[in-house]
C-alpha cells in the first residue's frame, strides 16, 4: 500500500473529530482531576465511597455506561444543543469514562509526595495555595502527564459510549474508532487498517513517551515509595 | 524566651512544661516513641494539643484551655519556627539554592536579593559551591547543611532540630557540631534540640529535659541531671548505672539485702521507712588497696577496656549487688585488677543521691 492510497483510506474528518474531543476532554479533565485527585487525600471515611464512584467507569460495561447516559441526557439541551447525538453529548461521555483515568494516576503521585516535605513547607511560611503550586504540583508532575497520555489515547479509542450516546454522525460525532467500525462492516479492510494503525501509532508515541521521558524525571527523587 | 506548655491524653499522651532562652541549646532526650518529636511539632504548630499554652517573645502562638472557649492557633506558616527535620525534607525538585530561597518567597524582597541572601546561608554552612545540585546529588551531611540553611534563611525566633545527627556518619557530624556551636553564638535564639543521645546532649545542651511516655520528667543542667535524676525513671534513662533501692528513714540509708547503712542528707521531703532508690556518681566511688571500717569487700566479675579507659563490674560478696567503676587503664594497673580478684570499695555517702521511686507526679511516689 502506498503513502497516496494510504492517505485515501484515512477519514480525515474522523481523525480531525477524535483529536478534537480528546483535546476537549483533556482541557476540560485535566484541572478538575487535579483538583480531585488533591481533595480524595485529605478526605476521611467518605473517600473509599467516593473512590469507587469514580471508578466506575472501569469496571462498567461502556454500553451499560452509554445505555444510562442515553437516558440521563435525552431530550435535554445545554444552551440550545442537545446532549445525545451531537459533540456535546459525546464530550460529556468522554469525561466520564476518562474519570478514572485522570484522576487516579494524579492521586497516586499526590500520595506519594513525603508528608514531611508538605509540612517543611508549611513552616518554610508558605499558604496552602503556595504549597499546592510550588511544590506539590511539580511534584506531581508524572503522575499529571500519565493521566494526560491515558486520557487522550483512551478518548482516541473510545468506542462503545461513543456509539451509544452519540450515534456515527460524520463531522460530529463519527470518531476514528466508530470509522474503523463502518469500514469493517462495509469490507473497506484498507480503510480500517489504515486507520487502526494510525490508532495503534498515536497509543504507542504517547506511552513510550510517558514512560521515556518522564519516566526519567529527576523530580522523582526523594519520593516516598508505596 | 519560648515558653510551652502543652497537655494531652491522645493520639500520644503529652504533659509538657518547659522554657528556654535566648542562645539556649536545650536538649530533649528520651527513648525512641517517647513524644519528643510531638513537642518539636507541638511548637512548630505542625500538631496542636488539648490544652496548654506556646508563646515565644511574648507572642501567643498556641491558647486553650479546658475552662475558656477562646483558643489561639497560630498556623505553621505564621509561627516563625526554623524546623530541621530528622530526614531534611528538601523540596526534591529544587536545587539546593532554590530549597533555600523557598522561606523567604513571601518577603518583599527582590528575586535577586533573595538568592544573594540564599548563597550567603550555603556559605556560611560550608556548602556555598554546591547551591545548583539537586538534594539527591548531595551527600547526607550537604542534605542537612542545605536543610539547616533553610531553617534558618527566615531568621526564625525559634530554632527545632529533630534528631539533627542521627542519619550522618561520626566525621560529618564533627564538623556540623562546631557548625550548631557558631551559630548558637551568632543567633541568640532558644535552640530545641531532640536527640535520644545521651552523650550528644551532654556536649552540646545547656539544659536537657527528659521526657517518657510524652511527660517532662526532669529538667536540669546535665551535671545536675547526672547527678541528682529526680526519680528512679529518669536515673534508668540518663543510663546511670549504680542505681540501687533502699530504705530511708531519718537520715540513714538502709542498702536493700545488705548491712550496709548511709548518712544521707535529703531536704525533708521523704517521709520515715520509705522505700527510695539511691545512686552514687562516679565520683563518689573510689576503690582502696587496704580495706577499712567504711570499705565494703568485693569481687571483680569483669574488665572491659575502651582505649584509655577500664569499665571494671565489682560483685558485692553478698552476691546480690553489682557495682561500675569506670577507672583509667593506669588506675587498674596500680591497683592490680584482676577478674575474680578482691577489691575494696569506698562509698562517699555526701554523694549519694536518693529519689522516690516513682515520678515527681505520681500521687503514689512515697507510698509503700
Amino acid at each position: 500500500m502506498g503513502v497516496s492510497q494510504y492517505n485515501q483510506n484515512m477519514d480525515t474528518d474522523a481523525i480531525l473529530l477524535s483529536l478534537k474531543l480528546a483535546l476537549w476532554t483533556l482541557a476540560l479533565i485535566l484541572p478538575f482531576g487535579i483538583w480531585a485527585a488533591h481533595s480524595l487525600i485529605k478526605l476521611g471515611k467518605s473517600r473509599p465511597w467516593i473512590e469507587a464512584a469514580l471508578a466506575l467507569p472501569l469496571v462498567l460495561p461502556p454500553t451499560v455506561l452509554g445505555y444510562y447516559l442515553l437516558v440521563g441526557l435525552g431530550g435535554k439541551e445545554f444552551l440550545g444543543i442537545p446532549l445525545v447525538f451531537s459533540f456535546t453529548g459525546i464530550l460529556i461521555a468522554s469525561l466520564i469514562v476518562n474519570l478514572p483515568f485522570a484522576i487516579q494516576p494524579i492521586q497516586r503521585a499526590f500520595e506519594s509526595i513525603n508528608p514531611e516535605i508538605r509540612e517543611a513547607a508549611q513552616v518554610s511560611g508558605l499558604s496552602n495555595w503556595q504549597i499546592f503550586r510550588l511544590i506539590e504540583l511539580p511534584l506531581a508532575w508524572r503522575g499529571i502527564t500519565s493521566a494526560a497520555v491515558l486520557t487522550f489515547a483512551h478518548t482516541l479509542g473510545e468506542f462503545g459510549v461513543i456509539l451509544m450516546v452519540g450515534g456515527a454522525i460524520p463531522g460530529e460525532t463519527k470518531t476514528v474508532s466508530i470509522a474503523i467500525y463502518d469500514k469493517v462492516q462495509s469490507f473497506d479492510t484498507a480503510g480500517a487498517g489504515a486507520l487502526s494503525l494510525l490508532l495503534l501509532g498515536i497509543s504507542l508515541v504517547a506511552i513510550a513517551l510517558s514512560y521515556g521521558v518522564f519516566g526519567r524525571n529527576p523530580r522523582t527523587q526523594g519520593m516516598r515509595s508505596n | 524566651m519560648l515558653k510551652v506548655r502543652a497537655a494531652q491524653t491522645h493520639p500520644n499522651p503529652l504533659q509538657i512544661n518547659l522554657e528556654c532562652g535566648p542562645g539556649e541549646l536545650h536538649a530533649l532526650v528520651g527513648p525512641s516513641g517517647s513524644g519528643k518529636t510531638t513537642v518539636l511539632r507541638t511548637i512548630a504548630g505542625l500538631s496542636n494539643p488539648y490544652s496548654g499554652k506556646i508563646e515565644c517573645n511574648e507572642e501567643v502562638w498556641f491558647s486553650a484551655d479546658e475552662l475558656s472557649a477562646t483558643k489561639i492557633i497560630l498556623p505553621p506558616a505564621e509561627r516563625s519556627c526554623g524546623f530541621l527535620f530528622q530526614q531534611y525534607a528538601l523540596f526534591p525538585h529544587l536545587s539546593a539554592l532554590e530549597n533555600v530561597c523557598i522561606p523567604l518567597h513571601n518577603s518583599e524582597l527582590s528575586v535577586g536579593d533573595r538568592k544573594n541572601i540564599a548563597k550567603q546561608w550555603l556559605v556560611r554552612m560550608g556548602i556555598g559551591e554546591l547551591g545548583d545540585r539537586m538534594p539527591h546529588q548531595l551527600s547526607g551531611g550537604q542534605q542537612q547543611r542545605v536543610a539547616l540553611a533553610r531553617a534558618l534563611t527566615r531568621q526564625p525566633k525559634v530554632l527545632l532540630l529533630d534528631e539533627p545527627f542521627s542519619a550522618i556518619d561520626a566525621p560529618t557530624r564533627q564538623g556540623l557540631y562546631k557548625t550548631l556551636a557558631d551559630l548558637r553564638k551568632d543567633l541568640d535564639i532558644p535552640i530545641l534540640m531532640v536527640t535520644h543521645d545521651l552523650h550528644e546532649a551532654d556536649l552540646l545542651a545547656d539544659r536537657i529535659t527528659v521526657i517518657d511516655q510524652g511527660m517532662g520528667l526532669q529538667t536540669a543542667v546535665p551535671q545536675v541531671l547526672f547527678q541528682k535524676p529526680r526519680n528512679a525513671r529518669v536515673a534508668e534513662l540518663v543510663g546511670i548505672n549504680n542505681m540501687f533501692n533502699g530504705i530511708f528513714n531519718s537520715g540513714k540509708l538502709s542498702w536493700d539485702n545488705s548491712n550496709q547503712i548511709f548518712d544521707v542528707i535529703d531536704k525533708g521531703k521523704i517521709p520515715p521507712n520509705t522505700p527510695v532508690a539511691w545512686v552514687i556518681p562516679a565520683d563518689g566511688l573510689s576503690l582502696q588497696e587496704q580495706s577499712s571500717t567504711t570499705s565494703i569487700l568485693a569481687t571483680v566479675l569483669q574488665i572491659s577496656t575502651l582505649g584509655q579507659i577500664a569499665v571494671i563490674q565489682l560483685q558485692l560478696n553478698n552476691g546480690l549487688h553489682t557495682i561500675t567503676w569506670q577507672a583509667s587503664a593506669a588506675e587498674v594497673k596500680r591497683l592490680s585488677l584482676k577478674v575474680n580478684s578482691t577489691a575494696n570499695i569506698e562509698i562517699d555517702s555526701s554523694k549519694i543521691h536518693i529519689m522516690p521511686l516513682r515520678p515527681i507526679n505520681d500521687p503514689r511516689r512515697f507510698s509503700n
